[in-house]
């Protein structure tokens, strides 16, 4: 439920869990890994991943960015496919995958992606891979405490490494790739180091999940972090029509019932049933079908306790896991009480959640404009991180953006985010970090709006920025003028960049 | 932020210091008894995150200037929050207890009387006198002997600078001066010729810069404090923007003909400016006869260049100043009738001084007004630290509230009852309504809790999860236990 965990993954930066990706150049070995379980034929399963990937500089979004490499792990599936997490192979420029006992660098390309839920299916170049390999079978949830074994490539050796260990919860956890997503997530014991990314964990021979993200070692120690069954099939679900739709969201807040007194204003018995519905986004899926205010008492006929958990085979669970299960398309019944009136509602989960502006953003250029040596860029999680913002406006737009359905009147929220010095804006260098919201009397609610803005002939290009009273002013002959030199001096190879 | 650092870093430093155990000069003991006295104050401010309570009183010795008519001259800041004020004389060491006559916390000055009129007998008072760039200034500290440490101060630069208040420019002195150590140095007088051209500001015992508060500014201040009612230091309620860049110069149509000016870029709900009628987007070219440049300076005639600031603040409230302005490139002229704005006329009052805090505590719900006080119990990075919504508001208090907000209630914390079950979480949260009632202030809160709705008392938020309800029967059965259980002396205290 991306909406209202927010703030979850906010507070989980400060306890950041680390993706298992390898440097290509690892530290060395502390210890070697001995095989804990006897491992007939999983050698036959495994693909080591080689990925050569470039990240965009949103500082300099002109430019193709920096080139860096990772190694991970990745196990093959049925259709001739290679299972991985969509952070070993997130920005790729380049993929090899080799096999245990075969010399064979084979090139390879990312068929599907799923950022939300950090999975991804890659497909091999050349013929003759798949050769003698055996696909894996995905298992079940395993049951706690019971025992599991990891596979891959992590730091400490060449060769393919195996731990083992137990399940230790299994709980909703915050997928740090993106930072906005939470899915059902399961706790291992066993080391899971920096390139077991993408691998698999077995028990009794099948797959119970991917090993995907672990805290380093000063935070937490013996805590490895698997993307469970159910996800899993959901992702290679959703692709199953040549397409991958995304996570569903109801796109509201709940809070929840358990103070009597709040129960009992609201007609509400004494039976720890039913949530209340705080928040709905707007243009969300809820949008429309449900109010703030109403009590929500059951979800497809699973009712929803007062803490908002719900019993989904036989394990009790957040009530969003039946939404997590669902597809672009499907539907969710919510039984509910509204003005004390019992009433049955249906949401359609047709609408993509449109602002992903907080989550990490991958396989995208950054997009900007740059007019008169002003760089104008939405405001994003990438962003932000780039740029270390401090300005109190720009973080206020950034981190209310849903809670104050901010959305609305900017869908984008641009900034002036830098000024590189040129005579035509010696004296505009104090906008940096205003937050555009008219051109020329215009309103821009996306950078398309501002670029239209640009082109348009005008004298003066006025824009006026939210909560300053003096307009950035910019005379259009002289902007002009001045975009060759601009160009040339700071090795701007485009002036804009209006799509992802 | 930065001054209050400082500040910090002056008062630990000269307390830390070591006694000098020479005896002062032959010569100085014989001469007259200085004209300054030891003040000590007791301090105890509240405690905005318990407001029911006061944060452990803490001591500041300093020196006050004798003025005329049996007064002393202090910084506000020795004496803020005093719970105890008393003079001692230097060279004897007598004390008596004093009363706070006046006092400007923008200005950061006050006027202690003591409590027994021949307390200063035979001291000769000081006078007042204004220096310039170049001067060269005596730092006056006493020795445990009572005998004056003089140390020379040479007076770098005037301009209108930060005091200790955020959002309070005034005229400042900047002095570059090499300052001993001695215990009760928090507030020091600054002389020139055996007279007073102003009071310690703050030093930074690194770079050895101190600020002072400048005689202009005490000679205001001195003024108001003699008159009936006390006017203050007056703003006309704009902010201005350079006009430097000629594409601003161009769409602001000001004739090229015309030098100076500055874009007025916001104009305050309420303020003297917006009655004399100017707007946003006019352009300021004169202030009571001094043009002003692009830059927003005036040519002082004994300072030089200085911010246009310095010709309103240092006006006498309720003066009528010219203004001159160009409105879409055309002449405009209008009188401004000058006042000072009171911290309790913003909606999050910049600082709140000798003020119990007002709170109520509904069952455990603690709610209070959102103040710059508040904010500052987060620590001296309370800007990065208190809740963003919150320090948001009070940064842009002018720009977002209309004109009939008088205040901001808070639910600031939840203190767990057996009431607030499952409201624990909750806490920063602005509070919008109580029984539907809409909450202008505090003082709304105890009129919108005698109808409860059905039994219950209804809150209402402004964010998630934007109401809550208590039990209006067991919130008032409960009183006297949540009083006992968490030690409150009362409730709530309202106006």
């Amino acid at each position: 439920m991306r909406f209202s965990t927010l703030r979850v993954s906010l507070a989980f930066l400060l306890l950041p869990a680390r993706l298992l990706l390898a440097d290509v150049h690892p530290t060395p070995p502390s210890a070697a890994s001995t095989p804990a379980i006897p491992v007939p034929a999983i050698h036959r399963s495994l693909a080591r991943i080689t990925t050569t990937s470039q990240d965009p500089n949103y500082r300099e979004p002109w430019a193709a960015g920096t080139i860096s490499g990772g190694v991970g792990t990745g196990f093959i599936i049925d259709g001739e496919r290679i299972l991985t997490n969509a952070h070993v192979v997130s920005n790729a420029r380049f993929l090899t995958v080799e096999k245990e006992d075969d010399p064979r660098k084979y090139t390879a390309k990312v068929q599907f992606i799923g950022h939300d839920c950090d999975l991804a299916v890659l497909k091999v170049n050349e013929p003759g891979f798949f050769n003698n390999t055996v696909p894996l079978d995905l298992g079940n949830i395993p049951e706690i405490e019971s025992t599991v074994a990891a596979y891959g490539y992590p730091v400490g050796g060449d060769r393919m490494s195996v731990t083992e260990g137990i399940v230790s919860r299994i709980d909703f956890q915050t997928y740090t790739h993106s930072l906005v997503d939470s899915h059902l997530a399961i706790q291992i014991s066993a080391a899971i180091n920096p390139g077991n990314s993408g691998g698999p964990v077995l028990q009794h021979g099948k797959v119970v999940g991917v090993a995907f993200q672990g805290y380093s070692g000063d935070v937490a120690q013996n805590v490895g972090y698997m993307i469970p069954v159910p996800v899993i099939e959901r992702f290679l679900k959703d692709i199953s029509d040549g397409h991958y739709d995304k996570y569903m969201d109801l796109s509201i807040a709940t809070f929840p019932l358990q103070n009597p007194a709040m129960r009992r204003a609201l007609g509400l018995a004494d039976d720890d049933r039913g949530v209340m519905v705080s928040t709905v986004a707007a243009e969300g899926c809820s949008d429309g079908v449900l109010k703030p205010g109403d009590v929500l008492m059951s979800i497809d006929g699973h009712e929803i306790a007062s803490d908002g958990f719900t019993v989904l085979d036989g394990a009790r669970v957040e009530m969003v896991e039946v939404v997590e299960r669902k597809f672009k398309g499907d539907s969710v019944k919510l039984h509910i009480i509204r003005n004390r009136q019992e009433m049955d509602v249906t949401v359609p989960l047709d609408a993509a959640w449109p602002y992903l502006m907080q989550a990490n953003t991958y396989d995208a250029a950054p997009r900007y404009v740059l007019y008169g040596g002003l760089l104008f860029q939405p405001l994003s999680r990438n962003f932000i991180e780039a740029y270390d913002i401090e300005d109190l406006r720009v973080r206020f737009f950034y981190d209310f953006f849903l809670q104050d359905e901010l959305y609305k009147e900017h869908p984008e929220v641009i900034v002036l985010s830098a000024v590189l010095p040129d005579p035509t804006n010696t004296y505009l260098n104090d906008f940096k970090n205003g937050v555009v919201d008219e051109i020329n009397g215009e309103k821009v609610r996306t950078l398309d709006d501002l670029a239209n803005g640009f082109r348009k002939q005008a004298d003066q290009y006025v824009i006026k920025m939210i909560g300053a009273g003096r307009p950035l002013v910019l005379d259009r002959a002289a902007a002009e003028a001045a975009r060759e030199r601009i160009d040339e001096r700071y090795n701007v190879v485009k002036e804009q960049n209006l799509r992802d | 932020m930065e001054n209050s650092n400082s500040i910090t870093v002056f008062l630990m430093a000269l307390l830390a210091s070591a006694m000098p155990m020479y005896a002062a000069p032959a010569a100085a003991a014989a001469a007259r008894p200085v004209p300054v006295v030891r003040v000590n104050a007791t301090n105890q401010a509240w405690d905005y995150f318990h407001p029911w309570t006061k944060h452990a009183p803490y001591s500041h010795r300093g020196l006050g200037a004798v003025l005329d008519h049996g007064e002393v001259l202090v910084t506000a800041e020795l004496i803020q929050n005093a719970s105890y004020v008393e003079l001692e004389r230097a060279e004897s060491g007598d004390k008596v207890p004093a009363t706070v006559e006046a006092v400007d916390y923008e200005a950061d000055l006050a006027l202690l009387k003591p409590a027994d009129d021949g307390f200063l007998k035979g001291i000769t008072p000081l006078a007042l006198t204004d220096a310039a760039v170049g001067d060269h200034l005596a730092v006056w500290q006493l020795e445990t002997t009572g005998a004056l440490l003089i140390t020379d101060a040479l007076l770098t630069t005037v301009e209108v600078g930060r005091y200790p208040q955020e959002d309070v420019a005034l005229l400042n002195y900047s002095l570059t001066t090499s300052l001993q150590y001695r215990d009760g140095s928090f507030t020091v007088p600054i002389a020139k010729a055996g007279r007073l051209a102003g009071l310690l500001l703050r030093y930074d015992t690194r770079s050895q810069n101190a600020n002072a508060i400048p005689a202009a500014v005490i000679e205001h201040f001195l003024h108001d404090a003699a008159s009936k009612n006390y006017g203050g230091f007056p703003k006309a309620g704009l902010l201005f923007a350079p006009t430097r860049d000629p594409q601003l110069r161009r769409y602001a149509k000001i004739p090229t003909m015309i030098p100076g000016g500055v874009y007025i870029t916001d104009v305050e709900r309420n303020s003297p400016a917006q009655e004399a009628g100017i707007k946003q987007g006019d352009v300021l070219l004169e202030i009571a006869g001094k043009s002003v440049d692009q830059d927003g300076n005036y040519i002082d005639p004994r300072h030089g260049k200085l911010s246009l600031v310095n010709l309103i603040s240092l006006q006498t409230a309720g003066s009528d100043v010219p203004y001159k302005l160009l409105r879409d490139g055309k002449p405009l002229s209008v009188d401004v009738t000058l006042r000072h704005k009171a911290a309790d006329a913003y909606v999050i009052p910049p600082y709140i001084v000798g003020k119990s805090p007002g709170y109520y505590v509904l069952g455990g719900l603690v709610l209070q007004e959102l103040s710059r006080e508040y904010l500052k119990e987060w620590g001296s990075d309370w800007q990065k630290k208190a809740p963003e919504r919150l320090v948001y508001y009070d940064r842009y208090q002018t720009e977002l509230f209309q004109a009939d907000r008088k205040r901001l209630v808070i639910l600031s914390q939840v203190l767990p009852t057996t009431d607030t079950i499952g409201y624990e979480e909750l806490g920063s949260l602005v509070v919008t309504k109580i029984n539907d009632v809409p909450l202008m202030s505090l003082a709304d809160v105890p009129r919108a809790l005698e109808h409860p709705l059905n039994g219950f008392h209804k809150i209402e938020f402004e964010e998630n999860p934007n109401v809550i309800y208590m039990d209006a029967r067991h919130v008032g059965e409960h009183i006297e236990t949540l009083k006992k259980t968490y030690g409150l002396p009362d409730i709530s205290r309202t106006e």
